[in-house]
């Protein structure tokens, strides 16, 4: 039941999405967010412009990577071999988004990356993933590297009339990721996440890291672990790069479930995790190739 | 004690006699009940938790489209009076506040409904409530009851002169002679948090009026119907024949949905004013707005070298929110009564300080209070274990009521009738194997992980029957069988989802000997029921179950004196009513079916020379013998009739790096006495454990400085889900309720109070080796972490 | 002025039934199927999605009907716990939540039967680990969740022999 009136259309590709925007009033990805908050009567868009049927939806391989429809839904990402080849920190962050199959069946990643709300689980996650969000707009299309949609929180940097289309991500195979996840039990949203990717040499020297913090700040904190290529990553490396992350964490963020000073305490151990699941996914990857 | 004979359905695991509506989607609750061209209300509610009331502009939304009225606080004021209070604070040497359906003057919390919409569709009404504009002049505010106590507090009502509602003591002051040559002395303060019942089913009501009999017909999501319909035939100043309340299905209560809620009145007022029938369902950020618990409990102990009590003084001081007419209060009042409660405690003495502050009232939720009570003697159980260096199990052991000692008087005057709480005590521990649970915990504190045991014992008093309040200890049923041999049973007690229909079901067909399907229930309608107090207190199987079976007893003895005269046989053979067949004891050969009989009753009285009244049907009055409401030399009354206990034990190990709990084991052995139907008693232990273990760990209602509720959904108010909770182990024993027929006791409310307490313990056991204690709820991960980086 | 004005006309299969009817176009899916379709098994618990009070499938998808807009399922196959039994002939599933009380209020049913259905289906032979994980993202206030996780377990298909 949403109390105030609005008018409701449904383009069937993303031209027509981005004209009929352009008469004013929000998008509609999987709803899940922005029905409620109508219905509270937080938000009275004039009209609701619905994706489901542009064409947004699913995820297909590109040459390098992954091509990421706006409307492709946390199931959609589960399901996709090729999510499980290209972006595995995608598949494990989107195993563990609560809320069910009937969420998982219906919230989308481009939906929960507009809303930019700092708890929550995909921004950081595709931050990591160096994704380039693809976006379309009455000036055309335009891409951008997906750090710069968090504007801040609750605010993604789409311009006015602009409709997310999806995201490129490159493929991270041969990559070993961890994701963490820190909540207040299944029924709360994430305190903090951690999610990390590591490459390694065939010496097992560190020729890549990366690590994104999620939900510890308005926006995701990406974290600089240049320092460490180069190196066999030990339990003293890991621990100094969290170390590295827990400074990162200048502003933290906080909420009706975990205040500022919280968040930012948690922030190095959970980083710690993510890098230490990360560094072990690489090593056996690695084994895997070796044997 | 009647024994249960063997063979019989009481005590056996009966599935719920009409489940499959419920599987199937078919089950009605208020807001599934049909009723084509009903109107939609909506409230508006304060955005200040304190405010007067200035001018209220109600045009805009008069003229938004599907309006069909708006109205306001004042615009009720003609037409129904205040609402009355269930246990009236103001008779009790405390204040009285008049509360009115909808706020006039001033508003005292934010969410308090001051004007109501009607429109043709529910978001027709939404849409115009938004736009009632309301013209505030706020007033300070003040949210804790401890500041709501200082000497220049803001004042909820100015006419009190003070914050303070009631206060009262219970038991014996004489905490200075008692505790005179103690070998030891604790003090200590606790600090439980704001809760709230959170069913899944929010408040509705639908409420029909029909100008042509002037009668009113009321839906509602209600515990107590018969209540409701005095209360409202009160408040509208109706005969109160002129007013029915029917009580479909409920989807969960647990006190939430007693009697006096300003909901109750506000539908039935608009529906009379519209004189068309207007429906309401209560959005989930308002039922969030109900509080309980969030107690300040400063106390003193003493205790012999044996870690034996000798006395205990308690000051628990209520943030109960705004006055309200519900007798939310009395929790407090309880949790009074209910301290110390089971344990030999030679003095025992509790003032009570029931403050007003600018949030939502408390509203009566399960334990009723008690939850304080069990948390404040665990943790002094677990503190003089820690003084004493002693087991917490050997601390309890030695203060336990032994179970020779029956009936035992408390000091607070509630008097236990049964129980066996070592035993209980000795079936969890053998259940955790608590040698075994202590090697784990050795071994991993020596790596540096955080595990911890808790252990808790919960004493329920139930089925109560306070002076003054509107519901009693006793309950009434009608038993009615027609002269196909249907039996219906018709009861003053209702079910909040438990299912104890079914339970009443099981005793009426042991006692008539017929089938499970040959009966029907009826609750929850004052056109049909006879006059009961619905559901509270843990009381439905006592009163309406023990009343069922007497009034069964009555038709049975009808149906034995008609099988005499059709087999012609003399007053003392005796016969077996089972299987529905009526047989004689000695020739079971000659059984006569229970419809035969029953035709016979109706049609054959002549014929048959039948030396009673011709009649099937009986209604009786069970009221429990032990309840003594005459004041002893001390003013102490016994108000509660059956005492229920468990012993929890929660295993779980805190992330040092995070604050973060994980729940390893949950073990409970619960002593409800005679077990009607243990499906639904471990439904009610294991359903209570499970909102236990939420309180302790993160449900918790938060507010900000200007007294604005954040916690306004599932997002933020926390309850635990499937993956979160470990299975509960549960082990039963059985010490009967001497006295009553059944021999049962209450189970409505167990579960909560120990896992709550278990689960509060095992944190500080497991952060014993970093010298931090907690002593306020929640214990959240920020609340621990706070605490560990907090230590010296 | 009334509120009637400006309803659409929307067509769904519900429960297997073929039906139209017109609704405010501010209603969501779970609004729709309740005030103007009759099908009051899906219930109202948070509408935000937290509780699955609500869940339905649509399209054989389990959903939670408070996230969707009606008018958006247009056309769409609706089917909520009242269609999962044959006839009276009620679905294991059915039968095990009525044997073992896996419910007391019932409110949350219709979610708690729809995600066991949903897990059996994706995965015949469960954990209990992967049962609890499977209904947590449904709320039930009564009963503790053992009793629905020993319902669903027990209709789990035995694990084949490795």
């Amino acid at each position: 039941m949403i109390p105030e009136r609005f008018g409701y259309v449904a383009p069937t590709d993303l031209a027509g999405c981005v004209a009929a925007l352009a008469e004013g009033g929000r998008v509609l990805a999987g709803g899940t967010w922005v029905l409620p908050e109508m219905g509270r009567g937080e938000s009275a868009p004039a009209q609701l412009v619905d994706l489901r049927r542009a064409g947004l939806g699913g995820v297909t391989a590109t040459g390098g990577g992954l091509r990421i429809g706006a409307m492709c839904t946390y199931a959609e990402l589960l399901d996709s071999d090729a999510v499980a080849a290209h972006a595995p920190l995608l598949r494990t962050m989107a195993d563990q988004i609560t809320g069910g199959w009937a969420l998982r069946n219906q919230a989308t990643v481009g939906g929960s990356a507009v809303a930019a709300r700092p708890q929550s689980d995909v921004p950081a996650a595709l931050v990591a993933s160096a994704a380039v969000a693809r976006i379309a707009g009455p000036a055309g299309e335009r891409e951008l590297p997906v750090a710069e949609l968090f504007a801040g929180a609750m605010r993604s940097a789409l311009g006015p009339g602009e409709v997310l289309a999806g995201f490129d991500v490159p493929s991270a195979a041969g990559t070993g990721h961890g994701y963490v996840k820190l909540k207040r039990g299944w029924s709360s949203w994430p305190i903090a996440t951690a999610a990390a990717l590591v490459r390694l040499d065939a010496a097992g020297a560190c020729t890549a890291a990366t690590l994104v913090l999620g939900a510890v700040s308005a926006v995701p904190v990406p974290v600089d672990l240049s320092a460490l290529t180069g190196q066999v990553l030990d339990t003293d490396a890991v621990r100094a790069a969290a170390d590295t992350a827990a400074a990162a964490v200048v502003q933290p963020w906080g909420d009706v479930l975990a205040p500022p000073s919280y968040r930012a305490a948690v922030a190095g151990p959970v980083a710690r995790r993510a890098l230490s699941a990360a560094l072990s996914s690489a090593l056996s990857d690695a084994r895997e190739e070796s044997r | 004690m009647t024994a249960l004979a063997p063979g019989r359905l009481t005590g056996t695991p009966v599935r719920r006699h009409d489940g499959d509506t419920f599987v199937t989607g078919r089950a009605g609750y208020t807001a599934d009940v049909p009723r084509p061209g009903a109107a939609h209300a909506a409230l508006v509610r304060s955005p200040h938790a304190h405010a007067r009331i200035g001018a209220i502009d109600t045009a805009a939304a008069r003229a938004m489209p599907g309006v069909l009225a708006v109205v306001t606080g004042d615009d009720l004021v003609a037409h129904c009076t205040e609402i009355p209070h269930g246990l009236d604070a103001g008779h009790l040497g405390g204040h009285h506040a008049a509360v009115r359906p909808l706020a006039t003057g001033t508003v005292r919390y934010a969410g308090e409904p001051v004007a109501a919409v009607v429109a043709t569709t529910p978001a027709d009404a939404a849409a115009a409530a938004a736009r009632v504009e309301i013209s505030w002049e706020r007033l300070p505010v003040v949210l804790d009851a401890g500041s709501a106590l200082l000497p220049g507090s803001p004042l909820l009502y100015p006419e009190w002169g003070d914050n303070v509602i009631i206060e009262r003591e219970v038991g014996p002051d004489d905490f200075g002679a008692a505790s005179a040559g103690a070998a030891h002395l604790l003090d200590g303060e606790l600090r439980t948090h704001r809760g709230t019942a959170a069913p899944m089913e929010t408040r509705s009501y639908l409420a029909d009026w029909d100008p042509g009999t002037e009668r009113l017909t009321v839906h509602a999501t209600t515990q107590n119907p018969h209540v409701l319909r005095t209360l409202l035939a009160t408040t509208l100043r109706m005969p109160e024949e002129q007013v029915r309340v029917i009580a479909p299905k409920l989807g969960g209560s647990f006190g939430l949905k007693m009697y006096g809620n300003r909901e109750d009145f506000i539908v039935p007022l608009l529906a009379r004013l519209l004189g068309r029938p207007v429906r309401w369902v209560e959005e989930r950020a308002a039922t969030m707005l109900a509080g309980t618990r969030e107690q300040v409990l400063r106390y003193r102990v003493a205790f012999d070298a044996d870690g034996r009590l000798r006395a205990l003084d308690v000051h628990a001081i209520s943030d109960h929110g705004a006055a309200a007419p519900t007798h939310g209060w009395g929790m407090a009042h309880v949790g009074a009564l209910s301290t110390g409660l089971g344990y030999v405690l030679p003095s025992c003495h509790v003032r009570y300080t029931v403050v007003a502050t600018n949030k939502a009232p408390w509203v009566g939720t399960k334990p009723f209070g008690k939850d304080g009570a069990t948390l404040l003697l665990e943790r002094v159980m677990d503190r003089i274990a820690g003084v004493l260096g002693l087991d917490p199990a050997t601390v309890r052991r030695r203060n336990f009521v032994p179970p020779d000692a029956f009936p035992w008087l408390h000091t607070s005057g509630l008097e236990l009738d049964s129980g066996d709480y070592a035993t209980a005590l000795d079936l969890t521990l053998r259940r955790l194997d608590l040698p075994a649970v202590r090697a784990e915990q050795e071994a991993a504190r020596g790596a540096g992980r955080l595990l911890g045991v808790g252990l808790a014992f919960e004493l329920m008093p139930e089925s109560a029957d306070i002076p003054g309040a509107m519901v009693a200890a006793y309950d009434t049923s009608t038993v009615r069988m027609s002269p196909t041999g249907r039996v219906t049973v018709l009861t003053g007690v209702t079910s909040p989802g438990t299912g104890n229909d079914t339970s009443i079901a099981q005793l009426v067909a042991d006692e008539l000997g017929v089938p499970m399907a040959s009966i029907t229930v009826v609750q929850g309608d004052t056109d049909l029921c006879p006059y009961g107090f619905g559901n509270i207190s843990s009381r439905s199987i006592i009163t309406g179950g023990n009343a069922a079976v007497l009034a069964a007893r009555d038709v049975a003895a009808t149906l034995r004196a008609t099988a005499r005269a059709m087999l012609q046989l003399q007053p003392e053979d005796e016969l077996v009513l089972a299987g529905g067949l009526i047989a004689p004891a000695t020739d079971p050969e000659r059984a006569v079916p229970v419809e035969a009989v029953a035709g016979a009753v109706h049609t054959l009285s002549y014929r048959l020379a039948l030396d009673v009244e011709p009649r099937l049907e009986s209604t009786r009055t069970y009221r429990p013998g032990n309840v003594r409401q005459q004041p002893d030399e001390l003013g102490r009354m016994q108000t509660y009739t059956t005492y229920p206990y468990a012993v929890h034990a929660s295993v779980l190990e805190v992330d040092p790096e995070t604050g973060g709990v994980s729940l390893l084991r949950h073990v409970v052995t619960h002593d409800c006495g005679t077990v009607v139907n243990p499906l639904f008693v471990d439904g009610q232990v294991t359903g209570g454990v499970a909102m236990g273990i939420g309180a302790a760990l993160g449900e918790e209602l938060v507010f900000d400085a200007d007294g604005t509720p954040l916690t306004t959904a599932f997002k933020t108010y926390l309850l635990p889900r499937a993956i979160d909770l470990p299975p509960v182990e549960l082990e039963h024993l059985c010490t009967p309720a001497p006295g009553t027929p059944l021999g049962a006791k209450g189970v409505g409310e167990s579960g909560f109070s120990g896992a709550q307490a278990a689960v509060v313990n095992a944190v500080n056991d497991a952060l014993a080796p970093r010298g931090v204690a907690l002593e306020s709820t929640p214990v959240s991960p920020p609340r621990i972490l706070a605490a560990l980086l907090e230590q010296p | 002025m009334t509120g009637d004005g400006g309803r659409v006309e929307l067509r769904l299969t519900v429960d297997g039934q073929e039906r139209v009817a017109a609704v405010d176009p501010r209603s969501l899916l779970l609004d729709a199927l309740r005030e103007d379709f009759g099908a009051t098994a899906p219930k109202a618990g948070c509408r935000t999605g937290d509780c699955g009070a609500c869940t339905v499938r649509v399209e054989g998808a389990i959903a939670k009907s408070c996230l969707r807009l009606a008018v958006a399922e247009d056309g769409s196959d609706v089917r909520t716990i009242a269609s999962m039994a044959d006839g009276d002939r009620l679905t294991p599933l059915q039968q095990a939540f009525w044997d073992l009380n896996a419910f007391q209020c019932g409110f949350c049913l219709s979610g708690m039967l729809l995600a066991g259905e949903d897990l059996l289906d994706r995965i015949p032979s469960p954990t209990d680990a992967q049962i609890r994980e499977a209904i947590s993202g449904n709320l039930c206030r009564c009963t503790g969740y053992d009793s629905i996780v020993a319902a669903i377990r027990s209709c789990a298909r035995p694990a084949a022999p490795s």
